[in-house]
């Protein structure tokens, strides 16, 4: 899919592979958390879900022995760069977290034309390090409107509604 | 129930006369399929007050049309940014992405167009002849069957990650885990739910598809100026309209094998539940199985992107025929259609076809030409559609969150939903940069609650016994080939390189 290809280190090193142990772990921990929560349930509702996490956890610790082994034999590092890489993106990608985060808390009061216009204008404000703001607030206001038109007031999809939108609903 | 080619005729004629029903439809369709989170089975829902005043003839022409067109949309953001409109085109940027990260979009959109209307006709007119014979799968397959029909799927997994098989099942199997959580069918015992409420009735999946494929795409892609490569840029400012000639004559120069794969589809299309999802996949694997470049999948390929295409396009016959038949729906849209029949008074089963030949027969040809018209109108668009890409993802990458976190929100109106489409963002973002499968884990997503309600269901009727999936001569003859067709990739990897 998207994945880049992979980068020609040459002497920088054994391959950095820390990130690639995340899924993996995480995996593990859930399904003992998923085991745990079904302790006390009839078998036949656990049997179907013991096997497919008894696999996973299987095939999760094999891919981290074989991590290890790599690592004695200095093929790989376990460093997390390759999840955190290219470095100079960290702040922009952390603060359109931190948006997008801020969009889902407040667009159940805000509604979605409100909060998505703020969190357009937001968003691309930050990630062209506030150039052609004109633009921006031009396109922004366009989209949220048009969403608005398009999905709420034709389709009349479940959105979640806010002031605009109750305004506007005696009105459309 | 025989089949009356006269009969047949007149209603394909006739069909046409409602073009003033299928054209919005259509246009409709394309429209919800490629926003992630207004599903086909979404908007006739929405518009059940509008279809269920309808005439029920003319009702069920609109339906189809939006069922039909919605498939091949779905395919459209799948191609250009990566992000499935729905599950069943999941398998669809694997190939189509890359095509148009090298600035060849307007012809993956071509291929996509002509493979997705071609494998339609195809099937819809296969399944008009064949329905008497197709809709006696249904009864042959039981719990055991399915199990193994799902576990099929799964181990699609491994061949689709070929980098990395164990990566790809520990994506798959990770996401099968993910399916598990919430109430079991028969005792409703909340599972791994973390103590939400929302989780009992399952993980939904369309803040699985919009976390996994846009979120994270979206985080991912930040990093560059367009998601175009710098070579793709220069190409897709030089394409003109010969690009999506070329896409055509592509396309048209793989006909055998839009109709083996679309094939595929209209069979998986008649198992209940089964689902465009996993005849794309199946489609795809095969397709590479059989393949003579199978190192090429993944990078842009024309057969990659043919197979699923034209296979989800096939399940979309195939999930009428039970319901047409049999009276069991195949699908979440079929079974919406039955409501708005039913509605009518008009009974699904054998009866349809002697009580009301034009509705049944007319199911059919409603679709046949949905997909004539559809390639007349949508081929032309792919030039306009493809300039999506050299959009800055200074502004695409905002668009894309926040319209696809809000379509994620539509089905249920939780918005619990678009905190677990952020999550599965995150977790795709992570999968995406270690080199784990989105798709894979999707898929799991998908057929955990598949298989575990087969499974369950099996052990009941045999009180317990875990072994009964061994118990039916179908269910052993699926196994064999499912253990055929995981050593037939390695068999014939082995035989090509020894001839070289």
């Amino acid at each position: 899919m998207s994945e880049k290809p992979e980068v020609d280190r040459g002497d920088a090193g054994p391959k950095q592979v820390g990130g690639e142990l995340v899924i993996p772990v995480a995996a593990i921990l859930f399904s003992i958390y998923y085991f745990w929560t079904i302790q006390d349930i009839p078998w036949e509702a656990q049997v179907s879900a013991l096997l497919v996490g008894s696999v996973l956890i299987l095939l999760c610790l094999g891919f981290i022995i074989r991590t290890f082994l790599q690592k004695s034999r200095g093929e790989v590092s376990l460093q997390f760069s390759q999840l955190l890489e290219p470095i100079a993106f960290i702040p922009k990608r952390l603060t359109l977290l931190g948006l997008t985060l801020g969009y889902i808390l407040v667009i159940p009061y805000a509604g979605f034309t409100l909060t998505t216009f703020a969190f357009l204008t937001a968003g691309m404000l930050t990630l062209s390090n506030g150039k052609k703001a004109g633009f921006i607030l031009f396109l922004s206001a366009l989209l949220s409107i048009g969403g608005y038109l398009l999905f709420i007031a034709a389709f009349k999809t479940r959105f979640p509604m806010g002031p605009i939108e109750s305004a506007l609903k005696g009105i459309l | 129930m025989e089949f009356d080619l006269s009969v047949f005729v007149a209603e394909f004629a006739r069909t046409f006369t409602f073009w003033w029903v299928i054209l919005p439809a259509l246009l409709l369709g394309l429209i919800v399929g490629a926003i992630p989170g207004f599903s086909a089975a979404n908007t006739i829902i929405i518009l059940l007050p509008l279809t269920l005043a309808m005439d029920p003839e003319v009702g069920l022409i609109f339906m189809i049309a939006l069922y039909a067109s919605s498939r091949l949309g779905a395919g459209i953001p799948a191609i250009l940014v990566n992000i499935p409109g729905t599950a069943g085109a999941a398998a669809t940027p694997l190939d189509g992405y890359p095509m148009t990260k090298q600035g060849r979009g307007q012809q993956a959109l071509s291929i996509s167009f002509v493979s997705s209307v071609l494998g339609g006709l195809l099937t819809t007119i296969v399944a008009l002849f064949a329905m008497p014979w197709l809709s006696q799968v249904a009864y042959y397959l039981h719990s055991v069957e399915m199990i193994v029909i799902m576990i099929f799927g799964i181990s699609l997994i491994a061949s689709i990650a070929a980098k990395d098989t164990l990566k790809g099942l520990i994506a798959g199997f990770f996401g099968l885990m993910i399916g598990y959580i919430g109430a079991d069918v028969v005792y409703e015992t909340p599972r791994g739910t973390f103590g939400f409420l929302e989780l009992y009735d399952k993980v939904p999946l369309i803040p699985a598809l919009v976390g996994l494929f846009a979120i994270s795409e979206a985080f991912s892609v930040l990093e560059g100026e367009s998601i175009l490569s710098k070579r793709g840029k220069e190409a897709m400012q030089k394409a003109g309209w010969a690009e999506a000639w070329e896409g055509v004559r592509l396309a048209l120069s793989r006909w055998w094998h839009i109709i083996w794969t679309s094939i595929i589809g209209l069979i998986i299309g008649v198992v209940p539940g089964a689902g465009a999802a996993i005849a794309a996949f199946v489609a795809y694997q095969q397709s590479k199985t059989f393949s003579k470049t199978p190192e090429l999948y993944g990078t842009g390929h024309l057969e990659g992107l043919v197979a699923p295409e034209s296979a989800n396009n096939g399940v979309t016959s195939g999930t009428l025929v039970p319901l047409l038949v049999i009276g069991v729906p195949g699908g979440a849209t079929a079974a919406i259609m039955a409501v708005v029949l039913q509605y009518h008074g008009v009974t699904m089963g054998p009866e349809l076809f002697e009580n009301h030949a034009n509705l049944a027969y007319g199911a059919f040809t409603a679709m046949a030409v949905t997909y004539g018209i559809m390639l007349l109108t949508i081929l032309p668009l792919a030039r306009y559609m493809s300039k999506i890409t050299v959009v800055s993802t200074v502004y695409m990458c905002p668009i894309i969150i926040a319209f696809t976190l809000v379509g994620s929100f539509v089905p249920r109106a939780y918005v619990f939903d678009m905190y677990l489409a952020l999550v599965f963002g995150i977790i795709g973002y992570i999968a995406r940069k270690t080199g784990y499968h989105v798709a894979a884990i999707l898929i799991g997503v998908i057929l955990g609650p598949l298989l575990e309600n087969y499974f369950l269901r099996a052990l009941r009727i045999s009180q317990g016994d875990v072994m009964v999936i061994f118990s039916s001569t179908i269910g052993n003859i699926l196994w064999v080939c499912l253990i055929i067709s995981l050593l037939l990739p390695w068999y014939m990897d082995r035989r090509r390189k020894a001839y070289q």
